[in-house]
């Protein structure tokens, strides 16, 4: 841990999650303006101590607008790739300790996940789950799951004929045991590690999905939504599109770096050893 | 008088956080000499050779009292002109085990490098060479060696191309860093006798790196014994294996089979 | 060789057939009338049975999915709900599109990555590898579609250097085409670079290191030279593999990109199918997409051993 204090990435991987994680604690106790009431009078405003962002195409405040969003992006975030890694562990892990045709399935179904382009398979599970914020947790977390996966796989096979493994299983130790007391806390920091890597694509899905009109829905605020509603105004008012898409940015900056970070210390650890 | 290819003096290099890796070496290799260095992995034989031939990585520190090569001032000469005095004029013939041949290249746009680059000819003119060399050295069908990928040979079959290779630019000294480890008995011992023909047909001294005492007996003029970061012996072959002084020395000697027909061979050397 | 073009050509049969499970079962099966999804709320029963029949939805889930199966593979793709045309056409007519902003988006950060790549390797942790680094990360974070609107309101709307919408096919011209998805493939060229800054520098890096680079210094080759012959050749080749990854990222990106710049592609056939819930069309594009990845992986897996004398030869060693 110490290595990672001084990585200067890491610490400000930490400084900007820490800052969108604050924008949303506060927006519990404390919001400039009612982020939902539209205003006709005050329609796309520029900032002013009044508004400190400005208003929207329908007199809302902005700040308060993307303060809101910040619980959806960041609820979305950890609850699909919890999703994600719990189901990808699980059949990852399943995978590597059975043999012949159940491995063979498991893995070909994942390698068949994986080929969706990104957006692609949470956009199919939308159109036929709806739009809706639980429908896009759901798509984002099934987008997640054929990475963990993979990764549990890999992991699981490393660990499975380490002697301890072995020793656990001619005791007459059952399957499920072994994975729950044996294996999953030796490769549990690599998850952690993809965890917090996926969190930044999971938020970047999620605003992409919103802002084709498939994610979170309006009246409700999402930076994604945001972005899309400004579309018509871009012309007359691009400044109505910099605020989300900024904040936006650092979010996904922010857990990346902590990601990128804990992984390369990870490596380096490996390598020591 | 010889000459002297080879004379480093007070060589000390230390790592990027001051710990010393060579301590203290001193070498020398006269003309027409077979002269051995051995001791065990991380004595620095490998890294003391490395700072003769300029080959040491930017992040460690080296200074020493002397470094001159075929009677030059290493220290003197710019980056420029070392290349060209080395690359003309020392062969190197590295480990087998690994890739020191680019695997993405054939053989015969690899072999000629240091020829091309010295000025000594064109691509053609290297290639004949290469033919030739490649044959001196008891490889049957050279042109289809030339046209293969490394991937393609076998152990014994790169090492020759490496020997050819180190030979391409004729030079005077051959620096041989363990050439046989990786090798099973047989090609090891063709691989060994190869260096001696080259050594003994050609006049090329060698500088000949092992960890294996019973091949330095058998072939070395001269030995010096490397241990931790130190050279702590030098002298004649016979004399350091009829009364080792360092305790090191005394005790790698005791490992070896003391059977007569050992004895024999270090005798007809 | 020959085996493993065959090995690699019956897994990748069996990933697509695990793909058109996936497709199949998400779409027809577990929503459970897909006709009625289609038809929204004002459907009366009787529309909807006509839709299940014409849709071939009456009979059981395993034979609509073999009629699917064997309709697909003989290039009966089905008819679109909402455009009322063969699927196969409307693909076929928006392919175009789609490809010529995948090619020109390659075109445009391969030798960008390759340069930042191999020079971020070279100066490691000098400056410029820090700059390099820097941008790679920022390009991971910045959403493509803000980068499209951004771009949007300053290059096309705002200086005007480039149309605002639409695309003009080949046939008018090559440059006034590429102008006309010019800005779209630059927002989807920057996508690409990071991951293929990322994998050039360390394969890069790895190449460096290696044992023939100490070969070079021995033979006093000039570092022009040594780079340029050796290092970078072993550094260029790994790189390949990931192309064919790379096309999902365009292909995913496409479907937002398209959108913002009212393209024509395949990427707003599949978003129109989502919002009209056009689920057969949806089943056609997804699946087309999704083979076009899979097809493009096998083929880069089988050229990066053509290419690799140490995979081609491999069996000989020893």
């Amino acid at each position: 841990m110490s290595r990672l204090r001084n990585n200067k990435l890491f610490v400000l991987g930490i400084i900007l999650v820490s800052m969108v994680v604050g924008l949303c604690a506060v927006s519990f106790f404390y919001l400039p303006h009612d982020p939902n009431v539209m205003n006709t009078k005050e329609r796309l405003l520029s900032p002013s101590v009044e508004y400190l962002l400005g208003t929207d195409q329908f007199g809302r405040d902005i700040l308060s607008r993307i303060m809101v969003s910040s619980r959806y992006a960041l609820f979305i975030g950890l609850v699909s790739v919890s999703i994600g890694a719990a189901i990808g562990l699980f059949i990852g892990a399943i995978a590597a300790t059975s043999k012949g045709i159940i491995q063979g399935l498991l893995m070909r179904m994942i390698d068949g996940l994986m080929a969706f382009p990104g957006i692609l398979l949470a956009m199919m599970l939308v159109a036929v789950l709806g739009e809706g914020l639980w429908n896009a947790v759901l798509a984002i977390g099934i987008f997640m799951i054929p990475v963990f996966a993979r990764l549990s796989y890999s992991l699981v096979l490393d660990q499975k004929d380490e002697l301890y493994i072995k020793a656990a299983q001619s005791y007459g130790t059952s399957r499920t045991r072994i994975i729950f007391k044996h294996l999953l806390p030796t490769i549990m920091p690599r998850i952690i590690t993809q965890f917090s890597a996926s969190i930044g694509n999971a938020i970047l899905i999620e605003s992409s999905l919103s802002f084709l009109g498939l994610g979170v829905q309006p009246p409700d605020a999402s930076w994604g939504l945001m972005l899309s509603e400004s579309r018509q105004y871009t012309l007359t008012y691009p400044f109505l599109s910099v605020p989300p898409g900024i904040i936006l940015v650092i979010t996904v900056l922010g857990f990346n770096l902590i990601g990128d970070a804990v992984n390369d210390s990870m490596v380096k650890r490996r390598a020591a050893a | 008088m010889k000459n002297k290819w080879i004379h480093l003096e007070d060589l000390r290099v230390s790592d990027a956080y001051g710990r010393d890796i060579i301590r203290q070496a001193s070498m020398e290799l006269f003309e027409n000499e077979f002269v051995g260095i051995v001791g065990e992995s991380g004595s620095g034989k490998t890294m003391t050779v490395k700072a003769i031939l300029d080959l040491l990585p930017e992040e460690l520190n080296m200074t020493c009292s002397k470094n001159e090569v075929l009677g030059q001032n290493l220290l003197k000469l710019s980056g420029k002109e070392r290349k060209r005095l080395i690359g003309s004029g020392i062969g190197f013939v590295p480990q087998n085990t690994i890739a020191f041949l680019h695997p993405l290249i054939k053989i015969k746009h690899q072999i000629g490098e240091a020829f091309i680059t010295h000025g000594m000819g064109n691509k053609k003119l290297a290639k004949e060479k290469a033919i030739h060399l490649l044959e001196k050295v008891g490889i049957r069908e050279p042109k289809r060696v030339l046209n293969s990928y490394p991937i393609q040979l076998s152990g014994g079959m790169k090492q020759r191309v490496n020997i050819a290779m180190a030979l391409m630019t004729d030079p005077k000294v051959i620096v041989a860093d363990e050439p046989t480890t990786a090798l099973d008995t047989v090609i090891q011992k063709q691989v060994l006798e190869l260096l001696k023909e080259v050594h003994d047909k050609d006049g090329v001294s060698i500088l000949f790196i092992s960890h294996d005492l019973k091949i330095v007996k058998q072939f070395c003029h001269r030995v010096y014994v490397m241990y931790k970061g130190n050279v702590v012996e030098a002298g004649k072959t016979k004399e350091i294996f009829q009364h080792p002084k360092h305790t090191y020395t005394k005790e790698l000697i005791s490992l070896l089979p003391t059977l007569s027909k050992d004895k024999h061979m270090a005798e007809t050397v | 060789m020959l085996n493993f073009i065959i090995q690699r050509l019956l897994s990748g049969i069996g990933v697509l057939f695990f793909i058109s499970i996936i497709t199949f079962v998400v779409l027809m099966w577990i929503p459970g009338n897909p006709a009625l999804l289609s038809l929204g709320t004002d459907a009366t029963p009787e529309k909807v049975e006509a839709l299940k029949e014409s849709m071939g939805l009456h009979v059981p889930w395993y034979e609509q999915y073999i009629n699917w199966l064997i309709g697909f593979l003989s290039g009966d793709w089905g008819t679109s709900y909402v455009f009322g045309e063969e699927i196969l056409i409307l693909i076929t007519q928006r392919l175009p599109v789609t490809l010529s902003l995948a090619a020109l988006s390659l075109t445009i950060a391969i030798p960008f990555a390759v340069m930042f790549g191999v020079i971020s390797a070279l100066y490691q942790n000098k400056w410029i590898d820090y700059m390099a680094r820097s941008l790679m990360q920022l390009g991971d974070a910045v959403p493509q579609f803000w980068l499209a609107l951004l771009f949007l309101v300053f290059f096309a709307a705002g200086y005007g250097w480039f149309p605002v919408a639409g695309f003009t096919p080949m046939e008018e011209g090559f440059w006034v085409s590429v102008h006309s998805i010019l800005l779209p493939s630059i927002v989807l060229a920057i996508g690409q670079v990071g991951p293929l800054i990322r994998i050039i520098r360390s394969s890069m890096l790895s190449s460096l290191e290696q044992d023939y680079m100490l070969m070079t210094r021995v033979n006093g080759l000039s570092r022009t030279r040594a780079i340029g012959k050796y290092a970078l050749r072993g550094a260029i080749i790994a790189p390949l593999t990931i192309v064919g990854m790379q096309l999902a990222g365009i292909l995913g990106g496409a479907v937002l990109v398209e959108s913002i710049f009212a393209l024509p592609g395949i990427g707003r056939l599949l978003l129109m199918a989502v919002e009209q819930r056009d689920l057969i069309l949806l089943q056609g594009v997804v699946f087309f997409i999704t083979s076009a990845v899979v097809i493009v992986n096998i083929i880069t897996d089988i050229l990066y051993r053509l290419v690799n004398p140490m995979i081609r030869f491999g069996g000989n060693h020893e």
